[in-house]
């Protein structure tokens, strides 16, 4: 019995292990591959003990995934995903919901309505999963377009899990529904309650103990798992109270959430590939109804996100970006469809056509931002061409100027050059492509320029042929090199910013005046400080009070209370 | 959705673990004891709520393979070889006597014949999962007397698999078959073992060069090479545990096996608590546990006291010191939970009664429980006994010294910031380590041959020890995460220089607060350094072309280390770098 079990797991981790590796050789999500190894080892993976492990793999990943959570961000959230998330909900769905009855209808399933919310979640539901891969390098960047799709994804999580609370009702009337919201009000506000009083109180009785906290953070999420399932809720919500109720700072918050990602991966690896192991042989009907649901997502979600985001004043190349970073299913639709399945409410061959489609849109999400420029360049930017210019335009505001110096970015580096300028009496213009700044923009600075770095207009309106310098603070290789591009034109000079010395040495090869390294000017610094320390020059208290008086200075100059949007 | 929390045994066990575990914690107990309470407590012999069947099962065979696969990644050759030869002598001569005394007790108790040859084989393992879990904690297993202890436990397992293989083998008619039986166990844990080697070899540094820069990669084949092979053993009828080892030793020989031990180990902590509840399951009742109660007290207190006098005579000999001998053996005085697998399997063979299995649950429990104690506390125990145990002192000594950094400077990534800091930091405190997790950094750094580093994330504990955080007079850290930063403000010791970065000023703030020395803001400096520029040009066109032409060169300075570095490691660094404090002096 065990023995077979084992062999079972094995089977789970090898196959995984082995397409991961594939994964990892073309630097895509593992996600997708899980899927596929599922695919490949279904047969072997049917004991009924490998699917209740996969349900544990999906209570880790909404634990962990609430853990995370930090509540000071979901402003932000909201800020960034309100608009486009709610149109999301009111065109696309509808849309999704239609065509799923629709099939419904025409393939027979029992209850065409349900199916077709299922269906309908699928094609809305973004995965933050494939999304974290898939935009890490320009999250850490920052750059407004991985920051925007970011938000959506989170939106979107947040949505699955009230549909879950919603759906895991067996008969839907409005009693159940209200019944099942209340649940899940009390549990997650007894997950805030033991975040305040119990958790801590946990830590202090582990007494610095790492493994007593991991594990008595399990039990947490056990019993929030017991009460979900007492009060007939879905174990999801159950799992997102348990994840409140854990504190991700502290001391021992690094050891607990080293912890629980560990285990959350294990876990979820068996999930996915349970996942792929429970699809059938595809047939026809399956395969018409995956392939729909793939279009929908691969092409009408995008773009819906796109002209809404184009609405809220992004530029358009920052909404196709982010936009196009949000056609995959989502691994909360794969839950939705698991639970539904597990309840007997979902037809298989939905369920099948979901799963396949996650699998094909979350590799093809990958292959598309191969592609993402030349679509940009090729059709978006001339159906929106016009646009973009009235739109530069209307949210601009510039005088004539002449010699004037021309600041990207309105960033922390950007506002000590901004109060520079000021300071000198010098013209100067800004530009910036965060509508989110706008109204800053618009308080604090004489000329700015609202557009694309990457696109002409907007530097002809911050009049780039007049420029003296160029003063660029944006650590984004295509902009420095754009800004090079233009000024062999303009004839200014040109102060650039890279994270590298290599990149910073092509780019004043490339005729750059200048280019800032923080990094290397870090090290300089630290080597100074380093050696002032050795030779007793200073001691540390010296320092940090130095240090110290610093951040006053600049708090006082309103440089501080900005930082969180550099 | 389906009961899983509810009807899974497995989770009353975890909640009740953590209960009693706390409990336990407040009065000092280690947390083994409060999980095979646990298991007492839920098992037959008290509440009878939860069975040792499919998933706890499983997830307690897990745990126990999970721990095999830790302690495989743990084992480096460099370390061990040294004592090789002489903890074989050790794990011959243990074996040998310690069946031969376990043979002498049953037979005084007066066992039948079947009885005592099945009592005295099953009595002489020394129980891995225990001494391995709290020696990890307490953060000795590395230590002299921990490789000591876990070569004799790695030997003895594989005694183990031989004897469960007799015992398994249906009908073993004569010596021909036990023979035969013992050449096919002998051949494939050979193959294993080689295939094992070679892969360690051949196969995994190139592998797992690829995919440690990405964590989740880098988890989960990790888990399936250790399936793979678990799979393995399982084919070839032999212990998957041994797989998982073997799989786990080679990985070991990695510069990534630090990284990996740390994302193991809560998976380990999670399985082995349902593992060592499952010990506490398995005995059946308490009229059989204590059948022979008095018999397995006498024998539970010769066979300690016998154990660890075979043990210390053994390590003795070898030419170990005396508190490594002592440290060693005491370690060792249990009897393993194997002896109930043994036991279940001769009772299904026929060979013993239930009662007899009893017996040997209490045994195992007794000097278990007893044992858990004397390793949590074999350090003050040693201190009590040491003036006595001073008359086995010799002279010539040969203790291999298990060296570590102390008084060091701890780099924190190697990049830009922090490279142009190192030669200047091994030149006032003589040892530079390194901690970074991208694999091509470390293989920069391998090339050049001339720092010291750690492969791995620096939030995990496992890494933060390999680099004696604690000993450390200088700590540069270059990541601007808090939570990294506060960390190593709480471990570092008092007196040490610390230096952080960070990216807003109430970071900077709090870190002050806790303790740093200094607090890099780049992106402040860049903006201070910008605006110079910046205001220069639009005041002092020549001061600013000047700046800039220093500056510049400065940056083409910082890249062409970069790119010989890249090239040829090691003299480049020592040409480019004017020694000596002369930049200030």
């Amino acid at each position: 019995m065990t023995e077979e079990l084992v062999i079972a797991l094995a089977v789970v981790f090898v196959t995984a292990g082995v397409l991961s590796l594939i994964a990892n050789q073309f630097g895509l999500s593992p996600i997708p591959f899980y899927i596929i190894a599922g695919l490949i080892a279904g047969r072997f993976v049917t004991e009924s003990e490998i699917i209740v492990l996969a349900q544990w793999g999906i209570a880790f990943l909404v634990f962990a995934f609430a853990i995370r959570i930090d509540f000071a961000d979901v402003e932000t959230v909201l800020r960034d995903a309100e608009l486009a998330s709610a149109t999301q909900l009111i065109v696309v769905a509808p849309i999704a919901f239609g065509v799923g009855y629709l099939f419904g209808d025409l393939f027979g399933f029992a209850d065409p309505v349900r199916n077709a919310v299922y269906f309908s979640a699928a094609v809305v539901l973004s995965s933050s999963l494939v999304g974290g891969v898939l935009l890490g390098s320009e999250i850490r960047e920052n750059l407004v377009h991985g920051r925007l799709a970011s938000s959506i994804h989170f939106f979107d999580d947040l949505v699955a899990i009230a549909l879950l609370l919603i759906l895991s009702t067996e008969v839907v009337t409005a009693d159940a529904i209200a019944a099942q919201i209340g649940y899940g009000v009390v549990l997650v506000i007894s997950g805030l309650v033991l975040y305040r009083h119990g958790f801590p109180l946990l830590v202090r009785l582990a007494d610095g103990d790492g493994e007593l906290v991991l594990v008595g953070s399990i039990s947490i999420l056990i019993a929030f798992l017991a009460a979900a399932e007492y009060v007939g809720v879905s174990i999801v919500v159950g799992a997102f109270a348990a994840g409140v109720a854990i504190r991700s700072d502290g001391t021992q918050a690094l050891e607990v959430q080293n912890g629980i990602s560990s285990i959350t991966d294990f876990f979820v690896a068996i999930f996915f590939v349970t996942v792929g192991a429970l699809v059938a042989i595809p047939s026809l009907e399956v395969l018409v109804i995956a392939a729909t649901l793939s279009a929908l997502v691969l092409a009408l979600n995008p773009l819906v996100h796109v002209l809404s985001f184009i609405y809220e004043g992004y530029d358009a190349r920052t909404a196709f970006l982010a936009g196009s970073s949000l056609n995959q299913v989502s691994e909360f639709a794969l839950i939705i469809a698991i639970q539904a399945l597990l309840m007997g409410t979902i037809a298989d061959p939905l369920f099948d056509a979901i799963i396949l489609a996650a699998a094909v849109t979350m590799l093809l999400t990958f292959l598309g931002r191969r592609t993402e420029d030349v679509v940009y360049e090729t059709v978006v930017a001339r159906l929106f061409r016009g646009q973009r210019t009235r739109k530069v335009d209307e949210r601009s505001s510039v005088d004539e100027l002449e010699d004037h110096v021309l600041v990207v970015g309105y960033g922390r580096i950007g506002r000590r050059i901004v109060e520079t300028l000021e300071d000198n009496d010098v013209p100067y213009v800004v530009l910036e492509n965060d509508p989110v700044l706008w109204d800053e923009l618009d308080a604090e600075c004489r000329n700015y320029v609202l557009g694309d770095a990457l696109a002409e207009y907007p530097w002809e309106k911050a009049q780039i042929g007049d420029a003296a310098l160029v003063c660029s603070t944006v650590d984004h290789r295509p902009v420095s090199e754009t800004i090079l591009e233009l000024e062999t034109d303009a004839d200014a000079d040109v102060l650039l910013r890279s994270e590298s010395a290599a990149v910073a040495s092509d780019l004043l090869e490339a005729g750059a005046t200048h280019v800032a390294v923080p990094n290397v000017l870090a090290g300089e610094q630290l080597l100074a400080t380093v050696d002032a320390l050795a030779a007793g020059e200073t001691d540390p208290e010296t320092l940090e009070r130095e240090q110290r008086d610093y951040f006053q200075a600049l708090e006082r100059y309103g440089f501080a209370t900005r930082d969180e949007r550099v | 959705m389906s009961e899983i929390a509810l009807a899974a045994d497995f989770a009353i066990i975890v909640v009740v673990a953590t209960v009693i575990g706390l409990i336990a914690r407040q009065t000092g107990q280690p947390t083994i004891i409060a999980y095979i309470l646990t298991g007492i407590i839920l098992g037959p012999v008290a509440f009878d709520i939860v069975t040792e069947e499919g998933l706890v099962e499983l997830m307690g065979d897990l745990g126990f393979a999970f721990l095999l696969f830790l302690l495989g990644l743990k084992m480096r050759f460099e370390d061990i070889r040294e004592i090789l030869p002489a903890v074989t002598n050790v794990a011959f001569g243990q074996t040998v006597l310690q069946t031969a005394l376990a043979f002498l007790v049953a037979l005084a108790l007066g066992f039948e014949t079947d009885e005592i040859l099945v009592i005295s084989l099953a009595t002489v393992f020394g129980a891995t999962p225990i001494i391995v879990k709290i020696l990890t904690d307490k953060d000795e297993i590395t230590s002299l007397p921990g490789k000591i202890d876990v070569g004799v436990l790695i030997v003895q397992d594989i005694y183990l698999v031989i004897v469960l293989a007799l015992f398994a083998a249906d009908d073993l008619g004569g010596a021909g078959d036990i023979a035969s039986t013992l050449g096919v166990i002998l051949v494939m844990m050979s193959f294993i073992g080689i295939f094992s080697l070679l892969s360690s070899r051949y196969i995994l540094p190139g592998l797992f060069r690829r995919i440690a820069d990405n964590k989740d990669v880098f988890l989960i084949v990790a888990i399936g090479w250790a399936f793979l092979f678990v799979a393995i053993a399982e084919g070839a009828d032999l212990d998957p545990k041994v797989g998982a080892f073997l799989a786990g030793i080679s990985i070991a020989q990695l510069p990534y096996s630090k990284e990996l031990e740390d994302r193991i180990t809560p998976i380990t902590d999670f399985f082995i608590l349902v593992f060592f509840a499952t010990i506490g399951l398995q005995i059946d009742g308490l009229s059989s546990l204590l059948a022979y109660w008095w018999q397995a007290i006498v024998a539970s207190a010769v066979l300690m006291v016998g154990n660890f006098w075979i043990m210390f005579y053994l390590i003795d000999r070898e030419g170990f010191d005396v508190e490594t001998s002592f440290l060693g053996s005491i370690n060792m005085v249990q009897v393993s939970e194997f002896s109930l697998i043994v036991g279940a399997l001769a009772i299904d063979q026929g060979y013993i009664g239930p009662d007899v299995l009893g017996y040997l649950s209490l045994m195992a429990l007794l000097t278990m429980s007893v044992s858990t104690y004397i390793i949590a506390y074999n350090h003050a125990i040693y201190e009590r006994l040491e003036p006595w145990f001073a008359r086995f002192e010799s002279d010539e000594r040969k203790d291999a010294d298990i060296s570590t950094y102390e008084g060091h400077a701890i780099a924190i990534g190697y990049d830009e910031i922090t490279e142009r800091a190192l030669p200047r930091l091994e030149e006032l405190y003589g040892e530079v380590v390194i901690i970074d997790r991208q694999t091509d950094h470390i293989e920069e750094l391998e090339r050049e041959g001339r720092y010291e580093y750690v492969f791995g994330d620096f939030r995990h504990t496992e890494v933060r020890k390999e680099a004696n955080l604690k000993g450390a007079d200088f700590v540069l850290s270059s990541s601007v995460e808090r939570e990294v930063n506060e960390a190593l403000l709480a471990e570092v010791g008092d007196d040490a220089t610390v230096f952080v970065e960070a990216e807003r000023i109430d970071d900077a703030r709090t870190l002050y607060d806790r303790g740093a020395t200094y607090v890099i803001m780049t992106s402040h400096l860049a903006a201070e350094k910008v605006s110079e520029y910046v205001e220069l040009y639009v005041t002092d066109r020549d001061a600013f072309e000047e700046t800039i032409a220093r500056d510049v060169e400065r940056v083409n300075a910082q890249r062409r280390r970069s790119a010989d570095r890249l090239e040829n490691g090691e003299s480049v660094a020592d040409t480019d770098y004017t020694p000596g404090g002369e930049a200030h002096d």
